[in-house]
């Protein structure tokens, strides 16, 4: 696993898996522009659509996913020096109030867009204003266990979480700090 | 930097990513690629209803099916040649409105 600079001044990276050409975040956003593959999703879970979002028509969802990845895409990209990233990332479990090392973080479109969006960027945060992205999902559950797709990205992100700490890449005080209550 | 960043630094990517460049193409196409996009949408439509697969597609229309897995992603800048060919082969109306109005 290697990682990419994406805002190009060390604030946000994006994970490179091994074997995949490019980083996360590009193939995120190349699939949330596919025609074929949201069809092929949104098939697949047409049941969640229709129960949690009152949606029938496959291609509306299309549509919908398409015109969030582009608002979702427009802000990964306008990340200026100044942005705050802490505003664009939140604690992945709602319930969680305290900073703890390496939190696992998402992104959505939370106001931006008037209504949810199912769009989900998931991320680890090695420190205040420093992000890692290490992947994404189209959420169309409650919570993130109950479908295979949502399901992998908690896996992904404790891998990545594991390889952070396996080499070190945390802050020393923070390392200190787990040690001790590890 | 900070010590954390120069850390993560050392496992940096040895080929640069094309995200961003590809964010921006998109972004400069956007309006173009709604209307690839559609198309696609029409033709996965079709296609379903008529129970055909993407190989069948590229047979009926002579080019390659790596062609039309592209078209379908909704990501081609389709000329009018190729419409025409998607409309005879699917039996869709894609421009059929532009000739109707005049």
């Amino acid at each position: 696993m290697t990682f990419d600079d994406i805002t190009e001044d060390g604030r946000l990276w994006s994970v490179r898996y091994d074997g995949d050409e490019d980083n996360i975040l590009y193939s995120l956003f190349d699939q949330w522009n596919d025609v074929a593959w949201l069809r092929s999703f949104f098939k697949a879970n047409s049941k969640d659509l229709e129960s949690y979002f009152k949606i029938t028509n496959i291609n509306d969802a299309i549509t919908r996913t398409i015109d969030d990845s582009e608002k979702l895409e427009a802000i990964m990209m306008d990340i200026s020096p100044e942005a705050n990233l802490d505003l664009i990332f939140r604690p992945l479990s709602n319930s969680r109030i305290a900073e703890c090392l390496l939190g696992k973080e998402k992104a959505r479109l939370k106001k931006l867009v008037g209504r949810s969006s199912w769009l989900r960027i998931y991320a680890i945060k090695l420190e205040k204003g420093v992000y890692v992205v290490t992947g994404g999902a189209i959420k169309l559950t409650a919570t993130m266990q109950e479908r295979e797709h949502t399901a992998a990205e908690l896996v992904k992100i404790e891998k990545v979480r594991n390889f952070l700490i396996e080499k070190k890449i945390i802050d020393n005080e923070s390392f200190i700090e787990y040690i001790a209550e590890t | 930097m900070k010590e954390i960043q120069n850390k993560l630094s050392t496992f940096k990517s040895s080929t640069p990513s094309r995200w961003r460049e590809k964010a921006i193409e998109r972004q400069k196409n956007r309006e173009w690629l709604r209307y690839s996009q559609n198309i696609a949408m029409m033709m996965l439509d079709k296609m379903e209803e008529l129970g055909i697969t993407q190989k069948a597609v590229a047979e009926r229309m002579g080019c390659s099916q790596q062609y039309i897995s592209r078209v379908l992603k909704g990501t081609e800048n389709l000329s009018i040649e190729t419409i025409f060919k998607i409309e005879s082969a699917l039996g869709l109306q894609i421009l059929e409105p532009i000739f109707v109005n005049n």
